[in-house]
């Protein structure tokens, strides 16, 4: 029924016929059997009912009116006898039964229950047409002249000419069109309501099966309030227990009071993302003997929390965090004016730190300052390099990596100059305006203690400069970490002056990307870098398993790690003579 | 045909023997003793670890009383990880199981045998 309100009114005639059992289907049956092509007078009643119901598909119904009149105008004498025979129905309105089926289609998926509407709408098509035939018995051939049974004015028939509704007779195209009957309406298409896909809600509750250790953190929590009943942890390693609880997440607020304690002096939280500003600010109420902090991931740090710090915490002297955005240069400066012992400040990723806040750590830290990292701090320049210089005779570790923009080359080299000789550790990644010159000038010419050196992607760098440095670097003493990766022009002459000069104590080293290096210069590396615990020979595409294989041959047995991402002429199919090894090699691609 | 045999047997619930540090020994399906991903490594038959040939995992770094929970929810992970998803896991009468004092220490276990 609802299907029948969409389409249009129904007539209260249309109901009671309905009611006293005439519908369109027994009209139809009716005509069938009479076999006669149109009816008499006495179905003008059904005619009525009829184009109430299906008033809107009023081009088709014109369409099938022009066809049969032209049939009844004789064009297809023969066609005139029975014009209910099945086939000849199908003739007429095949279109509109493709629509049928179409809407039935829609409908049955929409209700199954409204089989009775369908039948009627099955027929419709087949009694317009019949209805057009008897209505109108005369509709002119097309050109000739009528007169509109609404305003009497005189116009021609085209193919286009409506009924009149109620007939009989003919509207011209004025009244037509104004009788909300467009005649050159396009046959609406059908809606395409979408089937509304009963939507079937699969309560997937993806059940994972809670592990052992997510159960152990659960009762921590739990008794967190009651530490002595989780016996005495003293004996355990503190830091395995923080790792363990920092994975997947767990290490909330309720939990992170394991850590703490009045005596505790050394903390370290592995993923502090759950932790709020308020934890992070008990956090210092609870351990007032800190020394020495490291929060990984302490995204929530605000400047609320560093104002808290700076009031307690008082013997403070290391502190490294990754990730604190949220803290402002005011917060920064507070914290270092009331924290003038620092012997260790690390942080990563700060878009804020600005040069104010090193301008304040190095004057208030300036005695004690022993080991500073900036990494991936935004907005390092020249002028941070300047302040750095500051610290003359007693930095030991200095890693002002991955910035946003390269520092000068005159700036780090100056720098260099003052603070290189007690430098144990460097890392001048990705300042990309540094070239041989620097290592020449910087490094080669003041250094004489550093054990770790980063110089990743610095695409400047020449495989000779490089090559020359390493041989006449011979102030310094051999390296045991170098990530000199990501520069694609370094070649066998870099790498042989590298092994010459460090190969002895090597433990890991890191020379991804170096594109064109041949296999020969790489087994070098297993001749003679022998201490060697991780290699990373990533992107290498002189890398074979003739390569692998002889590092981990040439290897004393202390080998963890080789990758070898992106070489793809490693196909893992070694094998090592000698006992066995744990040694995990990622990235072949045939695995 | 011995070789075979092993083999066959391997994929099906053979017994493997678990020990501790201070003597304890225990007897588990294999099928129970890899859920232990670590376990599950070491007892590999075609790792050709040592362990895998003796089928004995011995958990230095453990007492009987950690290894026994450790089996314990080994058992329970391997009971009811099967069941369709309306019934229950009786996950909190598990909890009630696990004594407070052993919890830390469980948890490096549980951290270091991947499960």
């Amino acid at each position: 029924m609802s299907y029948n309100n969409v389409r249009g009114p129904t007539s209260a005639l249309t109901e009671f016929l309905r009611d006293s059992g005439i519908t369109a289907t027994t009209i139809a049956r009716r005509s069938a059997t009479a076999n006669r092509p149109a009816a008499g007078p006495s179905n003008t009643l059904e005619e009525a009912d009829n184009v109430d119901a299906n008033q809107e598909d009023g081009v088709q119904a014109a369409r099938r009116r022009t066809r049969s009149s032209n049939r009844r105008s004789g064009y297809v004498s023969d066609e005139l006898d029975d014009p209910a025979s099945p086939t000849k129905k199908r003739k007429l309105s095949r279109s509109a039964e493709a629509k049928m089926k179409k809407k039935q289609g829609e409908k049955s998926k929409k209700d199954d229950k409204d089989d009775e509407d369908e039948d009627e709408d099955a027929y419709t098509a087949l009694s317009r047409s019949m209805w057009s035939i008897a209505g109108s018995p005369s509709k002119p051939p097309v050109g000739n002249f009528d007169t509109c049974a609404k305003c009497q004015k005189q116009f021609t028939v085209s193919k286009y000419t409506v009924a009149a509704d109620p007939g009989p007779g003919y509207l011209c195209h004025p009244c037509a069109k104004s009788s909300g009957n467009d005649p050159f309406k396009k046959p609406t298409v059908p809606k395409k309501c979408k089937p509304t896909v009963t939507k079937r809600v699969v309560n997937s509750e993806e059940r994972l099966f809670p592990s052992l250790a997510s159960l152990c953190i659960q009762i921590i929590s739990r008794y967190i309030d009651d530490i002595e009943a989780l016996g005495d942890i003293g004996t355990l390693n503190m830091e395995a227990i923080s790792k363990a609880i920092s994975k997947n997440r767990s290490l909330t607020s309720a939990n992170a009071h394991l850590f703490y304690g009045p005596e505790i002096t050394v903390l370290t939280l592995y993923d502090a993302t759950k932790l709020t500003p308020d934890a992070l600010s008990t956090l210092a109420h609870f351990n007032p003997n800190l020394t020495t902090l490291r929060l990984d991931f302490c995204g929530l740090l605000s400047d609320e929390v560093m104002s808290v710090w700076s009031k307690s915490l008082p013997n403070l002297v290391s502190l490294q965090l990754l990730g604190p955005f949220l803290v402002r240069p005011p917060a920064w400066i507070n914290f270092f004016e009331s924290h003038p012992q620092l012997e260790c400040f690390k942080i990563t990723q700060s878009p804020r730190f600005d040069v104010k806040c090193i301008e304040t750590l190095i004057t208030t830290s300036q005695k004690t300052l022993r080991a500073l990292g900036l990494k991936e701090i935004g907005k390092i320049s020249d002028e941070f390099l300047n302040c750095i210089k500051l610290l003359e005779g007693q930095l030991t570790y200095l890693d002002i990596s991955e910035p946003s923009e390269s520092c000068s080359e005159v700036a780090i080299i100056d720098m260099l100059s003052t603070v290189a000789s007690t430098l144990t550790h460097l890392d001048l990644s990705n300042h990309t305006e540094v070239s041989d010159k620097v290592l020449q000038q910087g490094l080669q010419a003041y250094s004489n203690a550093i054990t770790s050196l980063g110089l990743r992607n610095l695409p400047e760098l020449t495989d000779a400069g490089v090559a020359n440095f390493f041989n006449s670097w011979t102030s310094n003493p051999p390296l045991t970490f170098l990530d000199i990766s990501r520069i694609h022009l370094l070649n066998k002459g870099a790498l042989l002056a590298i092994l010459a000069h460090s190969g002895s104590s090597l433990q890991e080293l890191n020379i991804n990307g170096w594109r064109d290096i041949d296999n020969e210069a790489l087994e070098e590396i297993g001749k003679q870098a022998r201490d060697l615990k991780k290699v990373d020979l990533g992107f290498c595409r002189g890398v074979d398993d003739f390569t692998v294989k002889s590092i981990i041959e040439g290897n004393k047995g202390g080998l963890q790690e080789v990758k070898v991402w992106g070489c793809n002429r490693v196909e893992g199919k070694w094998t090592v003579s000698g006992k066995q090894r744990h040694i995990r090699i990622y990235g072949i691609e045939s695995h | 045909m011995a070789d075979v045999e092993m083999r066959t047997e391997s994929k099906d619930d053979d017994w493997v023997r678990i020990e501790s540090n201070d003597g304890f020994s225990f007897l588990v399906r294999r099928r129970v003793a890899n859920i232990s991903g670590t376990i599950k490594n070491s007892l590999d038959t075609e790792s050709g670890f040592s362990e895998a040939e003796s089928k004995t995992y011995v958990a230095r770094e453990y007492r009987g009383l950690i290894i026994q929970k450790l089996l314990e929810y080994m058992c329970f992970k391997a009971h009811y990880d099967k069941v369709g998803p309306k019934e229950e896991v009786p996950v909190n009468e598990f909890l009630e199981r696990i004594p407070a004092e052993i919890v830390l220490e469980l948890l490096l276990a549980a951290d270091y045998q991947e499960m």
